[in-house]
């Protein structure tokens, strides 16, 4: 050893005076020739070197240099190799090399020259040293005489050519392979420095450096250098039994998982999963396709081919480098089409060992995967198949294993999340989803006795579930009746709870109708089809005995029911039932054929074929012509088809709009929203009848809209309507608003006609007028015989008939009005709301933030805030370019500012609010906002700056999508807003200059700030 | 089986400015005259679908209950029965009405019952039956004569004339005779339409001092029908119905006490319709049904051949065709249904009118039916043309 030692510093120091020697050989060099043959020199020392290739080269005069050079033997040069990469000589000589050699003489070397003496050097060295040259060199600076440029460029090349193109990070994972006896513990930090070495290179290289060293193409090649390795080590461990037997991983798998954990780091881990994927899971397939039925876990286990990817994971350390690669590899997984079984075995493969070792691994599963991440669903369903479940699973579907108190666990801790109100509001919608069916998938794995040990799953379910229902959200709506679904099959699998009726069939669309990432094989859909068509007709079946706990089930079923009674109806509605024709169906046969014979002579009853003798009452019902009788019939709630008449000709008897509506309007108003359509109509119709009943509304505010609005505004704030009753008449509103804004007139011209006309003719007064065809005779009088008292006389005279005329009769035309009619009319629009607008918005906008009894705007009832301030924004937007717009607006901007509105922990308030100020941004006219600015009116100023820095706020930390674009968009109308407004106030100024008017000196107060750029004035 | 949707008027008659209360066919020519609440008579031409005349033949406030005419009182005349206590028989002139009525009378009755024309077998109808019939009633003719003593009093006088006008066929002259509804609204009068007088009531006053109390206890008289049976020997039978719904048959020769009694309805007969042979009718009220009967004048029964049940109560106008295929009924829902006049089967709900029908009519060959409605308009219909 010690001896060894000894020799191997003599060698050193004389490799080190040999390297002086070159380099000052090549220093005092005048002609490439001579550097080539210093080089020669030494590399004829380390490598074996066929001298002849390189003496076509060089000069004559070195050729005979070259050749008669002095080779040593193999074993002495192996030991030469050993000192001159172990020592300082390397790294003396290279630096050397790549710098200064690089930039004075490479250029000159001939090609084989570069290979054989310069090249050969990295290439055929100590890879791990080389790269630990290599890589500072691409830093260089700038400094002394190198020439920065083609150190780089070569010093790149020679990266792509020793690890690339001659598998030098194979090279690097086989010296630390086979050092691994004597360096173990010395090794590690140096492993870990050539791994960061390796990653750094990609962003080390220059712009302009080959595309190989690329962060993409270069990890992938290194990648695959890497598997490969660990594919044919494995090979070696097999036949080497001793080593077999090694707890401690080999310091070449270090290498690999330091590595891996530093590409990961580097934002590659796609590109190694990329690369993993299909060997893992060709490897998996060929497992499973050849054992069946064997246990597969101990088969891998026993597999030396396996052996790498079991420890593979474990390998890489950096638990930040696992989650990615893990999370690429579930992608991954999903784009390969892989089956249940497949992921299961593949995920079982690459990370039981951690899973079951360390707690950082299962928590990323258990926690991150489920919690914070958004897998597709079928990455959903491996995790929890593999993490949750823990067992392999069927073909088909999902298994339970054993471990039920994993499952339970996942569940309350899934639940507590889910079933939070805040969580609802405010996570984003994949989320949302994500999490969603993650519970359900979890439920539909529970039974109910797995349920009843658990202690508050059910009461987080129904919390979760009832605060889903409210939202304004279709999709959260859905997700709450999934996940209800599932839970009524866990409770009772024969009775499954319908909240919704598109959620029908057993299997449950877990993806919500979102994008998905993976479209289901053909098979799979045509068997959930089928699935589906036969869930219906057993869920029909088994409707009768429904008996459901939910409010809103109930509602369903009685629905349900009550549609199988009007569809039971409906096939004969009014049919004459006549019992004796029933009762004598058959004598009335007999009684035909007697009839027949009877009236043998003329036609038989034959000829007397019914018709359709189908009967409705539609016509029959009592009209209701007017008003007064449509506000009693409207009250009588108990009469249906009263309620359903009045709510028929409500809309017309408005429109109308006779003399009594004004008297009427506010109960008319106030009873239309009592009614309860819900309650009178059939089932299915239920939507025309509400249809009716806002029409009729909004003709009533249209026509009438100061008395109806004084009503209206009281019942919004009133205690005894419902949440839907306020979101009508704020919808009504809404209609009513566009309505009168878009309203048309009529005005018929002005036509003079003779008011009075003249008798000319020379006769009687008392007589009718002569005129007439030509040839009337003259007029006679009727003697009246039926009563002495003749008060009335009458004439008659006989006429001629016209030319061309029949005597059959006459023929009268009937059409619509002639077109000349329609000429003499004038038509304009005429927006007809500014005048009402503070009728529409003032009273609405008093007691939004009161709370009382049943009134609570700013908590529960959200979604009425959230279409109040719709609402007023449409006002706003109906009074645009308006004087009212630019008075009301001020105050409509202070209620938006209010922290609870503004800053509301509904997505859906945010982004009504941002609609209104939109709107409030399009109604003000650019003069009224330059003029309020002039007259030193701060309030709208300061109002439309709040706009601005609310919407910026929202553009950067809302969680909504759409909350982001509105807000955009917002922006980009308050920017267009505020240059109108400066235009407008630069053509003001420029009149009053000319009028020689200053501008008042509060002007500066106000300011309007355009993003980007401010203009203040 | 996918049935025919029921068919649509084959031309609607305006014109009317009130509520068209009756409708009757010309016997022989295409006419058809109306009458309305407002007093109106109107006579229209049924091929050309126009008025052809129009006059106010009882006063507006009164208005016109009934419109009739009938082989019996000739071609050319037609009945109007007005609420102002009187019913006129017009001269059909050329295109027109006379100008006066050539007989008023004055019956004092202010009430809802149609009058009724005296309807006898047909000879179209009882084709089978005819030639006997006709060589009974010349070996009657005697025979009538012989018991007009037996009859005695007024009735019995005026037979023989009676039966002159059934063999002399469609000829004007002679007693012809109206049943209508009397002063007392519970009693039936027969007025001669020759001399303008009363002829009978039924229940006759009686003589024996003792008051008809049953027929008092039926109320108003709602509906007549007078006919001739063939088996009456030429003796005018009445048919009436009555408010609590009963209905009386009444023999001219037992003018005390009907021959028989039934109550087929629970609520106001409102129409009595005989089919050409007088063996049968249909009777409609204020209560959801319609009977179908046939009468037996020897047995002086009158037995329900059918009750047809309605969804809507209320029968105006009943109708049988004259070749007694099929009847119509005209209903307070404003639908006109036609039935199977031997079987009684449904065959069409016709829906047009938008208001109350009040009056339905066929005409003698059969080929249109009328129906008169309260939305002021007289439909015609073409159903089931009979063969020819």
């Amino acid at each position: 050893m010690e001896d060894s030692t000894k020799k191997k510093r003599e060698m050193e120091t004389k490799l080190l005076e040999k390297v002086s020697e070159v380099i000052s050989a090549i220093k005092s060099a005048k002609h490439v020739d001579e550097v080539v043959c210093a080089l020669h020199s030494l590399a004829l020392l380390l490598f074996p070197l066929d001298s002849s290739l390189l003496s076509g080269s060089v000069d004559r005069r070195y050729k005979e240099q070259v050749l008669s050079a002095k080779v040593p033997s193999e074993e002495k040069r192996r030991e030469w190799w050993q000192a001159f990469y172990q020592g300082a000589a390397f790294p003396t000589l290279a630096r050397f090399l790549l710098l200064d050699l690089a930039s004075n003489w490479l250029a000159c070397f001939p090609l084989s020259a570069r290979i054989h003496v310069y090249d050969v050097f990295f290439v055929d060295g100590l890879a791990t040293e080389v790269v630990q040259t290599l890589v500072p060199c691409l830093r260089q600076n700038a400094t002394d005489d190198h020439d920065v440029n083609s150190v780089h460029s070569n010093t790149e090349r020679l990266l792509v050519l020793c690890l690339l193109e001659n598998d030098g990070v194979l090279h690097m994972a086989r010296e630390f392979w086979q050092s691994k006896n004597s360096f173990s513990e010395r090794l590690t930090p140096v492993v870990s420095r050539v791994a960061q070495i390796i990653a750094s290179i990609p962003d080390k290289a220059r712009l302009g450096a080959p595309t190989s060293l690329s962060s993409h193409s270069f990890f992938k090649q290194i990648t695959i250098q890497l598997l490969s390795v660990a594919e044919e080590k494995d090979e070696k461990l097999f036949d080497n039994g001793t080593l077999c037997n090694r707890s401690d991983m080999g310091d070449a798998l270090l290498f690999v998982g330091e590595t891996f954990s530093r590409i990961c780091r580097r934002g590659s881990a796609d590109v190694i999963s990329s690369e993993i994927t299909p060997r893992v899971l060709r490897h998996v397939r060929s497992f499973l396709s050849s054992n069946i039925d064997s246990s597969v876990a101990d088969v891998f286990e026993s597999d030396p081919g396996s052996r790498f990817w079991l420890k593979m994971i474990e390998a890489i350390k950096d638990p930040y480098a696992v989650e990615r690669l893990s999370e690429q590899l579930l992608h991954y997984l999903a784009i390969e089409h892989a089956s249940d079984v497949e992921a299961y075995w593949f995920f079982w493969l690459l990370f039981h060992q951690t899973f079951k070792n360390q707690t950082s691994v299962r928590s990323m599963f258990v926690d991150k995967f489920l919690h914070w991440k958004i897998f597709p669903i079928c990455c959903l369903r491996w995790i929890l198949q593999f993490a949750v479940l823990e067992c392999p699973p069927d073909a088909s579907s999902l298994t339970k294993g054993l471990n039920i108190r994993g499952l339970l666990d996942t569940v309350q801790r899934l639940l507590a999340v889910w079933s939070k109100k805040e969580y609802v509001q405010s996570a984003p919608m994949e989320q949302q989803t994500y999490l969603s069916a993650a519970v359900g998938l979890c439920l539909e794995k529970m039974s109910k006795k797995d349920l009843d040990e658990t202690k508050d799953v059910m009461h987080l379910i129904l919390q979760g579930v009832s605060c889903r229902l409210e939202s304004p959200n279709n999709l959260v709506r859905k997700m709450a009746s999934s996940v209800a679904l599932a839970f009524s099959k866990v409770i009772d699998p024969k009775n499954p709870l319908y909240l919704d009726d598109s959620c029908t069939g057993d299997i449950i669309d877990w993806e919500f109708g979102m994008p998905t990432l993976e479209k289901r094989n053909l098979d799979t859909s045509i068997s959930k089809q089928k699935d589906g068509h036969e869930s219906k007709t057993s869920s029909s079946a088994q409707e009768k005995g429904f008996t459901c706990t939910a409010k809103n089930a109930i509602s369903n079923n009685l629905k349900s029911k009550n549609k199988k009674l009007s569809e039971f109806k409906f096939v004969d509605p009014d049919e004459i039932i006549d019992p004796a024709t029933l009762n004598n169906e058959s004598v009335s046969d007999k009684d035909d054929d007697d009839n027949a014979s009877e009236n043998s002579d003329s036609s038989s009853d034959s000829s007397l074929q019914p018709y359709d003798l189908s009967d409705d009452d539609t016509d029959l019902k009592k009209k209701i012509s007017q008003l007064v009788d449509v506000v009693g019939a409207l009250r009588k709630s108990d009469d249906a088809d009263g309620v359903e008449r009045a709510l028929d000709v409500a809309e017309k008897l408005v429109r109308a709009s006779p003399d009594e509506l004004s008297h009427l309007a506010g109960d008319l108003a106030r009873t239309l929203v009592q009614v309860r359509c819900s309650d009178l109509a059939v089932e299915g119709e239920e939507d025309s009848a509400e249809d009716k009943r806002q029409r009729a509304l909004v003709a009533l505010l249209a026509t009438c809209p100061l008395e109806s609005l004084n009503t209206l505004n009281k019942l919004l704030y009133s205690p005894n309507v419902d949440i839907s009753q306020r979101i009508m008449i704020l919808d009504v509103m809404t209609d009513a608003a566009q309505e009168l804004a878009n309203s048309k007139t009529i005005k018929p011209k002005h036509q003079t006609g003779p008011l009075i006309s003249s008798i000319s003719e020379s006769q009687p007064w008392f007589l009718p007028s002569s005129r007439g065809p030509a040839g009337a005779s003259s007029w006679k009088e009727i003697s009246e015989t039926e009563t002495l008292l003749n008060w009335s006389t009458r004439y008659e005279r006989e006429l001629p008939s016209k030319p061309g005329q029949i005597r059959r009769g006459k023929t009268r035309r009937w059409s619509l009005r002639s077109s000349n009619i329609q000429e003499s009319q004038i038509e304009w629009s005429h927006n007809k709301f500014p005048v009402y607008a503070a009728a529409f918005m003032l009273p609405a906008m008093q007691g939004f933030d009161k709370k009382r009894h049943g009134v609570d705007l700013l908590g529960r009832d959200f979604i009425v805030l959230g279409k109040l301030i719709h609402m007023l924004g449409v006002c706003m937007k109906c009074a645009s370019m308006h004087p009212e717009a630019s008075s009301l607006a001020p105050l409509l901007l202070d209620l938006l500012r209010s922290r609870e509105v503004c800053h509301h922990k509904e997505a859906y308030v945010r982004r009504a609010v941002l609609f209104t100020a939109s709107c409030i941004l399009v109604a003000l006219h650019p003069s009224n906002v330059a003029s309020s600015l002039v007259e030193g009116n701060l309030e709208l100023s300061i109002g439309l700056e709040w706009v601005r820095t609310f919407a910026l706020q929202v553009i950067e930390s809302d969680t909504d999508r759409e909350c982001y674009t509105m807000a955009m968009t917002c922006l980009q109308l308050h920017s267009e807003m505020a240059l109108q407004a400066t235009r407008a106030l630069e053509s003001a100024e420029t009149t009053f200059k000319a009028k020689g008017v200053g501008l008042p000196s509060n002007l500066s107060k106000g300011t309007i700030k355009i993003p980007h750029s401010i203009v203040e004035l | 089986m996918s049935k025919r949707p029921p068919p649509d008027p084959a031309a609607v008659l305006r014109g009317h400015r009130a509520s068209v209360m009756d409708a009757s066919f010309h016997l022989s020519k295409p006419l058809l005259f109306t009458g309305s609440a407002d007093g109106e008579l109107r006579i229209w031409d049924t091929v050309q679908h126009r008025t052809l005349s129009s006059a106010r033949v009882h006063s507006a406030a009164h208005g016109i209950t009934c419109v009739a005419s009938s082989p019996l009182i000739g071609a050319n005349k037609v009945i109007s029965q007005g609420r102002d206590g009187t019913v006129k028989c017009w001269d059909i002139e050329d295109g027109g009405l006379s100008r006066n009525p050539s007989l008023t009378i004055k019956t004092n009755t202010y009430h809802f019952c149609k009058l009724s024309l005296v309807k006898k077998p047909s000879a179209c109808a009882l084709q089978a039956e005819g030639l006997k019939y006709y060589h009974e009633r010349e070996v009657r003719e005697t025979a009538d004569s012989e018991s007009l003593e037996d009859s005695g009093g007024k009735a019995g006088g005026s037979l023989p004339e009676c039966s002159h006008t059934v063999t002399e066929d469609m000829h004007a002259e002679g007693p012809k005779y109206v049943a209508i509804a009397g002063e007392q609204s519970h009693e039936v009068e027969i007025w001669d339409l020759n001399t303008a007088e009363r002829f009978a009531r039924l229940p006759q006053n009686c003589v024996s001092g003792s008051p008809n109390v049953s027929a008092n206890e039926k109320g108003m008289c709602m509906a007549v029908q007078a006919f001739l049976p063939s088996k009456s020997q030429g003796f005018l039978n009445v048919l009436a119905g009555y408010e609590d719904g009963s209905m009386l048959w009444w023999d001219i020769r037992h003018s005390g006490v009907p021959l028989t009694s039934v109550k087929f309805h629970s609520e106001p007969v409102f129409s009595i319709s005989i089919d050409e042979s007088c063996s049968g009718g249909i009777s409609g009220a204020a209560d959801d049904k319609i009977v179908m009967y046939s009468l037996d004048h020897s047995m002086g029964s009158c037995v329900v051949k059918k009750e047809i049940n309605l969804e809507r109560p209320g029968i105006a106008g009943t109708s049988i065709r004259p070749d007694c295929k099929i009847a119509a009924t005209a209903g307070w829902d404003h639908r006109v249904r036609i039935y199977n006049y031997r079987k009684g089967n449904a065959l069409a709900i016709l829906k047009y009118h938008h208001a109350t029908c009040n009056a339905v009519s066929f005409s003698t060959d059969c080929k249109l039916m009328a129906s008169a409605s309260e939305d002021t308009t007289v439909a015609l219909w073409e159903l089931y043309p009979p063969h020819t």
